[in-house]
């Protein structure tokens, strides 16, 4: 069962393991990202940070997919991580399930722009936010469970 | 009055000079709170407020961009303006809440301004210029201090009298009804720490420290050793297992960080350190802690570096987006200076992989030392501190800096050396040990354990409540004491996490444990 999929360039750090892993009571993490996956370092160094009372599962978008798609993930409370908008696309045509996306943090890049304190977008990625809107995804920006939700087509 | 509102000016510069003093918790009210108090000439006044102050902010802290409300200026000011019409905490309270807030905002609006400088730091940087980007992070970095501690003496100045006048009108009863409620306010911070780290495991140690304190009435000092103890005890006893979802890392080869260059030495790694205690001077919403990172580097890259081609790169891989726990952050500098040296040796070293492991690393190692730091040492440290300090006495701000830093400032210290000696090999050797589970489990243990005894210590809520007969009535608080003694704090921070995980804001909670307050005064039904 899918509690959140959310975007945030940092993946596993202090905000997700301090704020939405205890009040989704999530059990299981899985982050979706093809470099990372490959990356055994970088797998290394995520899986020091997890909390030690999650699973942390990191897979390509494709494994991650269709590990969501798996009626065996149907019992783990699962906080879905991707660190950017595309990907984000990418596993919502994937999955069914994926009806709401969180925007959490997307760091400036050039030619991108700031639509609150946390997340700045660029051209292409509101190119596929409307995308998404048209599918029916509902986009909604909190940093942390508290804060309101906000509609991210409200923001540019 | 104005030299000592002079002074007091310099008592919020100096807790805003926090982000150049490495996030040491100096900048807490139970440290600020002190200092008013000697400055006003009432210091065991100072050290109550500020413990009481230190309570009920106590979950308040700095998680990625989520900006708490700013304790420094409201609890200097909160304080202050109490110890000078005579009152108490409750006065210092009703001031401190509604002035974090405000200039919570205004800080905030900082953070937003200072991306326009990011392209005059881009330009120094093009240009090789480290001297200037020094300075303009020095320079953003002061203006926190320098703004708030300006605005803060013109609420003094221009608020005093007004201030005097507004704090004597206020009638009995409502000081009464605050008292009460800043009794009940800590349960707030005990929820918002509770919701770090409460499970089902957890929730044993938690009722073993409440019931050690409200039964026993055992010290937080004594509570926080067994916490220790029983930490060292069943994480000991867990050693012989591995956490089965850890991978064989053993086929990982070292990323760039073999020991071959001998230009970096120990006296540039430890300017590097210095430098780190600065990291978050020019924090700002675009690209975050970058010049500090920049900022802290410098020493090693002028080693490094002696063409202006060359400085120039590598200051701009610098001034990229960075984002760590301050505590932990030389880690990630130390690995950084051993890569920096490689790709200055090296024709064929792949500069890019700097900036990878860099970002590889700065949000997992988040993940790991905020709960370290932020999850139990500053809990651990809260707890010991405010249970004295509440009572006067001195050692509490003393020990609250003390618990905190002395573990804060060695790791940071060594990390720096770690980093660069062994670099990804640490981090592997960790990840294969297992020791990070051990680590979180045993913080989580000893955290629960305090903030378990906290509602008891901590939290004087009591009824007045008469049952029985006229004539033979028997008052409800001695048959809750003799009973189940701390059970109304217990129940009332509860209460707390359970409106905390259904995720109302902190700001609704606190005033609608504020309502509870007043109306509970009213009514006489707490005291």
């Amino acid at each position: 069962m899918i509690k959140l999929t959310r975007i945030d360039d940092r993946l596993v750090h202090g905000q997700v393991s301090f704020t939405w892993v205890p009040s989704l009571d999530i059990n299981c993490l899985l982050v979706a990202n093809d470099k990372i996956a490959a990356d055994e370092f970088q797998k290394m160094a995520f899986n020091l940070a997890k909390p030690p009372t999650v699973k942390l599962l990191i897979h390509n978008i494709n494994q991650a997919a269709a590990f969501l798609n798996d009626p065996k993930s149907s019992n783990a409370r699962i906080l879905v991580l991707v660190n950017n908008v595309a990907d984000a696309f990418r596993l919502a045509q994937d999955v069914k399930e994926i009806t709401s996306v969180n925007f959490g943090g997307i760091r400036m890049k050039p030619g991108a722009r700031l639509i609150s304190k946390a997340v700045a977008l660029d051209e292409n990625d509101i190119a596929i936010i409307r995308q998404m809107l048209e599918k029916g995804v509902e986009l909604e920006l909190r940093q942390v469970p508290g804060d309101r939700k906000q509609a991210v087509e409200s923001l540019f | 009055m104005t030299s000592a509102y002079l002074l007091i000016m310099a008592v919020v510069m100096f807790g805003h000079m926090e982000d150049f003093l490495g996030a040491a918790l100096l900048s807490r009210p139970l440290v600020l709170g002190p200092l008013v108090g000697i400055v006003l000439g009432d210091p065991v006044q100072g050290i109550i407020i500020g413990a009481t102050l230190e309570l009920i902010f106590m979950g308040n802290i700095k998680v990625g961009a989520a900006i708490p409300p700013d304790v420094i200026t409201g609890g200097v000011l909160g304080t202050a303006f109490a110890i000078m019409s005579g009152k108490g905490a409750e006065i210092a309270l009703a001031i401190a809440v509604p002035v974090s807030i405000i200039a919570e905002m205004i800080i905030s609006g900082l953070f937003v301004l200072r991306p326009v400088l990011n392209s005059r730091f881009e330009k120094y940087a093009e240009s090789g210029d480290y001297r200037r980007i020094e300075i303009l992070h020095i320079a953003s970095g002061l203006a926190k201090p320098v703004l708030m501690g300006l605005l803060a003496f013109l609420a003094l100045q221009l608020g005093d009298e007004v201030m005097k006048r507004f704090l004597d009108s206020i009638p009995a009863w409502v000081q009464s009804a605050l008292t009460v409620a800043g009794n009940m306010l800590p349960a707030a911070g005990f929820a918002l720490l509770m919701n770090l780290m409460f499970n089902k495991k957890a929730a044993a140690y938690f009722f073993l420290g409440f019931i050690l304190a409200s039964y026993l009435k055992l010290p937080m000092i004594a509570i926080g050793g067994l916490g220790v103890i029983i930490a060292l005890i069943i994480t000991d006893l867990n050693s012989k297992k591995q956490p089965a979802d850890n991978d064989d890392f053993s086929d990982i080869p070292d990323e760039g960080t073999a020991k071959t260059g001998t230009l970096v030495n120990k006296g540039d790694l430890r300017k590097v350190f210095f430098r780190s205690l600065a990291l978050e001077a020019n924090f700002n919403f675009e690209s975050w802690q970058n010049t500090g990172f920049a900022f802290s580097m410098i020493p090693v890259l002028k080693k490094l570096y002696k063409t202006k081609e060359q400085m120039a790169s590598a200051l701009k891989r610098h001034l990229q987006f960075f984002n760590t726990t301050a505590h932990g952050s030389t880690l990630i500098m130390g690995i950084t200076a051993a890569m920096e040296e490689q790709n200055s040796g090296r024709e064929d070293f792949d500069s890019e992989s700097i900036n990878a492991v860099k970002s590889g690393l700065m949000g997992p190692l988040a993940g790991v030392f905020d709960s370290l730091f932020w999850g139990t040492l500053k809990v651990i440290a809260a707890g010991v501190g405010i249970s004295l300090a509440i009572n006067g006495n001195s050692l509490g701000p003393l020990l609250f800096i003390l618990i905190f830093n002395i573990p804060h400032i060695a790791l940071r210290y060594n990390l720096t050396f770690i980093g660069y000696n062994t670099g990804n090999r640490f981090l592997q050797d960790l990840a294969k040990s297992g020791i990070m589970d051990k680590l979180t489990t045993g913080a989580t243990i000893l955290g629960m354990m305090v903030i378990g005894a906290m509602p008891a210590i901590l939290m004087p809520v009591k009824t007045p409540i008469m049952i029985g007969a006229q004539g033979s009535q028997v008052a409800l608080q001695g048959i809750l004491d003799q009973l189940a003694p701390g059970i109304l704090p217990l129940g009332l921070t509860f209460l707390t996490f359970w409106f905390v995980r259904k995720n109302i804001k902190t700001t609704w909670i606190l005033l609608g444990i504020l309502a509870l307050g007043f109306l509970g005064s009213i009514l006489h039904i707490f005291v």
